[in-house]
């Protein structure tokens, strides 16, 4: 188990340095430069690279990269707050824990939404009730994030004006209630059909006929034996299913307004602003990447028969 | 029959005995005749395995449904812009911000000509230009005749109106003295003739006045007409880049099943890098660092596959590169996982044992069986395709004006939501409606091909 994680960490590490390399040469593919604008005069312009060390050959550059960031230092960045640390930018001006904030609740609501429906459905195959929430989900994985999110717009806040269209920093629970149905949606529609479709799987096999007929009550039979054996692939799903939250946060920053890490990336690829650019990148793949690797360690947990060491892709 | 059974050995028993002790008739082992041979021809042909997948797809309801409003949005997308008079990106300069099925203030009183006459050409309902009539030369086709004419000068806040009983059939009336019952105070006859002058170009007349059916947006353009051609844009994508992940992705999937060992292995791996990158940042700084380079080379290369492309636009080529760059890893696992697992299969084994060739294997054992998930694949790829784009032009890096997306289209109502939330209702429901349908057809194909899958 340890050395399985050992390995994973390395691995990961491997992965976050060729995706740096990957960003570091997009971003340098970009045409033009920060610091280009109408009042900029090439004298400036090559003054502010020398201080920013632009003018360094790409290789050296990205080699001070590499080595800022063990050291933990995330650069400064030079154009939208000039000077600013990125570590400052992202971390202490509410922009991760806005995203953070908004992404965890999507992934709480379509946990706590999403597994329960799928139970039920599966419970209650053939009825009304599962035909019901299987054309709900069916509509619900259909629907764009952002159509979702501007139909919201347009009805709750528009129309009826029970909310306030801008949601701003989210700081009270109204204002998490549209973005965060808007993100969510989707995912626990997703994960409501995996679950009816792997409890549908659980409740034919043997060992739950037999739990039956050894008197195990419903509630006990649907939660404990069939629910945990059908979970693993709603773990699975879940795992990279993190970034997909964090990154369809970016149709939803956008929309309802919410200064956050998403809606700041795009900013950042269109000042050109290398540093946020690669810091950005860096800490949303550094998380996914945790995610996927707590993923696979929580897969032996719910699961004592898969071995990690032997997973195939 | 008496030679083949006679005596070889003092031990043989007389064949006679046998049948009388088991019962059996010597004339049942006599061979075939022509006639016997006749009914053991199949006398149904047996069913192929894609008319079999058809009948089981026809019994699913639901995904028959799917498929018929699924044909339904392709005739929307690709017949009824030239049902439509509107282009994509004609803006009608006095059509600004209309309500669905509204019209403004020229089409009213334009409409209302149309009890008065046969047919008519108003220079206001021309996009872009009042001017739509230089000086020149015209000719106009109705009802079998031919009205040649010739303008000395540009013909501008008129309509020409043609009524074929008049003293006057063509003639030319201002706008201003059309009045709201759609009679005229005044009119100017056309001279005409009835042959066109050497390169005359032709006005085609209209009887009535085609209505906004999605209404327009800010810059007079007709919805109806954005939304169709969005909806191709987004299906157009969405195919392409199915096909685009189904060929790098089966190919590369098929490599590292086939070849095993350390060539599936580094294989792999970069599978899994690719899988762990956040895609939806790369893509997006894919799409600025492409979006420019692309451009100047359709710019620099007009004809050939750079014309073809240039016509598309670079965001919507960019969007493709992306695809054939990111998105076929999940295909070319569902690929390798096949191969994997039917190359186990005994069938397979056997085919070896006779001596069969890779290539027959392949042609004959694997890529019949993996058809299936392959098409289910693809088929699934196409709604992820359109969400993208969609994504993308929503974020405003997707198609550029005047070409429009379905996302790009959501994007825009959004700006305006709060005056006109009707804009933003077509493009969505559309999109839903596309994404669904694929999605339910994906599904019925699934249990169509692949019946062991079934749940």
């Amino acid at each position: 188990m340890a050395s399985y994680i050992l390995k994973r960490i390395l691995a990961a590490i491997g992965t976050l340095l060729i995706i740096m390399a990957i960003t570091f040469f997009l971003m340098n593919a970009i045409p033009g430069n920060p610091f280009l604008s109408e009042k900029a005069s090439p004298q400036a312009i090559e003054l502010a690279f020398k201080k920013y060390g632009l003018d360094k050959p790409l290789i050296v550059q990205f080699r001070n990269y590499v080595s800022n960031y063990l050291h933990g230092d995330l650069g400064v960045s030079l154009k939208m707050q000039e000077g600013t640390d990125v570590a400052k930018i992202l971390f202490q001006q509410g922009k991760f824990d806005l995203s953070i904030k908004l992404g965890i609740s999507a992934l709480v609501l379509a946990v706590l939404i999403g597994i329960p429906l799928g139970c039920i459905a599966a419970y209650r195959r053939g009825t009304w009730l599962d035909g019901l929430l299987r054309v709900m989900t069916t509509v619900g994985v259909a629907i764009p994030t952002f159509v979702l999110a501007t139909l919201l717009l347009a009805v709750l806040a528009v129309q009826l004006r029970w909310l306030d269209p801008k949601s701003g920093s989210l700081t009270d629970f109204r204002s998490f209630i549209m973005p965060v149905i808007s993100l969510s949606s989707y995912y626990i529609c997703y994960v409501a059909k995996l679950t009816r479709t792997s409890m549908l799987d659980a409740i034919n096999q043997d060992y739950i006929r037999t739990a039956r007929a050894k008197g195990v009550k419903t509630r006990v039979l649907v939660l404990k034996h069939a629910l945990r054996n059908s979970l693993i692939p709603v773990i699975t799903y879940l795992g990279p299913v993190t970034a997909g939250i964090i990154t369809g946060s970016f149709v939803v920053e956008s929309t309802f307004q919410i200064p956050g890490l998403g809606k700041y990336f795009v900013q950042s690829v269109l000042n050109r602003d290398y540093p946020v650019i690669m810091a950005t990148t860096v800490v949303l793949s550094a998380l996914v990447i945790v995610m996927n690797l707590v993923v696979d360690i929580a897969y032996r947990l719910v699961d004592p028969r898969i071995t990690l060491t032997n997973r195939e892709g | 029959m008496k030679e083949r059974f006679a005596k070889i050995s003092p031990f043989q028993v007389d064949p006679k005995e046998i049948e009388q002790a088991f019962g059996l008739n010597s004339g049942d082992f006599e061979a075939a005749s022509e006639t016997e041979k006749e009914s053991v021809v199949e006398k149904r042909k047996s069913v192929s395995y894609w008319r079999d997948a058809w009948r089981r797809f026809r019994a699913n309801t639901v995904s028959m449904i799917a498929l018929f409003v699924f044909i339904l949005c392709l005739l929307f997308a690709f017949v009824g812009p030239s049902l439509v008079p509107y282009g994509y990106g004609d803006q009608y300069r006095s059509s600004q911000k209309l309500s669905p099925f509204e019209l403004s203030k020229d089409e009213a009183k334009v409409e209302a000509l149309s009890g008065h006459c046969d047919a008519f050409y108003a220079t206001a309902l021309q996009p872009g230009s009042l001017t739509a009539i230089k000086k020149g030369d015209y000719f106009i086709r109705f009802g079998g005749k031919t009205y040649a004419f010739t303008a000395s000068k540009a013909i501008e806040k008129s309509v020409i109106v043609l009524d074929v009983k008049a003293e006057e059939p063509l003639m030319l009336v201002k706008m201003s003295d059309i009045q709201d019952d759609g009679t005229w105070k005044k009119s100017t006859p056309i001279e005409h003739t009835d042959t066109p002058a050497e390169g005359a170009a032709e006005i085609k007349l209209i009887s009535r006045v085609f209505p906004h059916v999605f209404g327009t947006d800010s810059a007079g353009r007709d919805l109806m007409a954005r939304t169709m051609y969005g909806a191709q844009v987004s299906i157009i994508i969405g195919i392409s880049a199915a096909i685009i992940v189904l060929l790098i992705g089966s190919v590369y999937g098929a490599i590292s099943g086939l070849a095993g060992g350390a060539v599936d292995f580094v294989m792999m791996r970069i599978v899994e890098l690719i899988y762990s990158i956040p895609e939806v940042l790369i893509v997006l700084l894919l799409q600025v660092v492409l979006k420019d380079p692309l451009q100047a080379w359709f710019d620099a290369h007009k004809t050939g596959i750079g014309g073809m492309l240039g016509d598309l636009g670079a965001g919507i080529v960019s969007i493709f590169i992306t695809f054939a760059l990111l998105y076929w890893v999940t295909m070319a696992r569902i690929v390798r996982g096949q191969v994997l697992q039917l190359r186990k299969q005994e069938y397979v084994t056997a085919a070896v044992a006779l001596g069969a060739t890779s290539g027959r294997i392949i042609k004959r054992h694997l890529l019949p069986n993996a058809v299936g998930s392959l098409v289910i694949t693809t088929c699934l790829q196409i709604p992820s395709a359109i969400f993208l784009e969609s994504f993308l032009s929503f974020l405003g890096l997707g198609v550029s004006a005047p070409m429009a997306s379905l996302g790009s289209l959501c994007s825009d109502a959004l700006e305006t939501i709060t005056l006109f939330p009707h804009r933003l209702f077509y493009p969505a429901i559309m999109l839903t409606v596309i994404v669904l349908t694929l999605n339910l057809i994906g599904d019925g194909l699934r249990d169509a091909l692949d019946p062991r899958l079934k749940k």
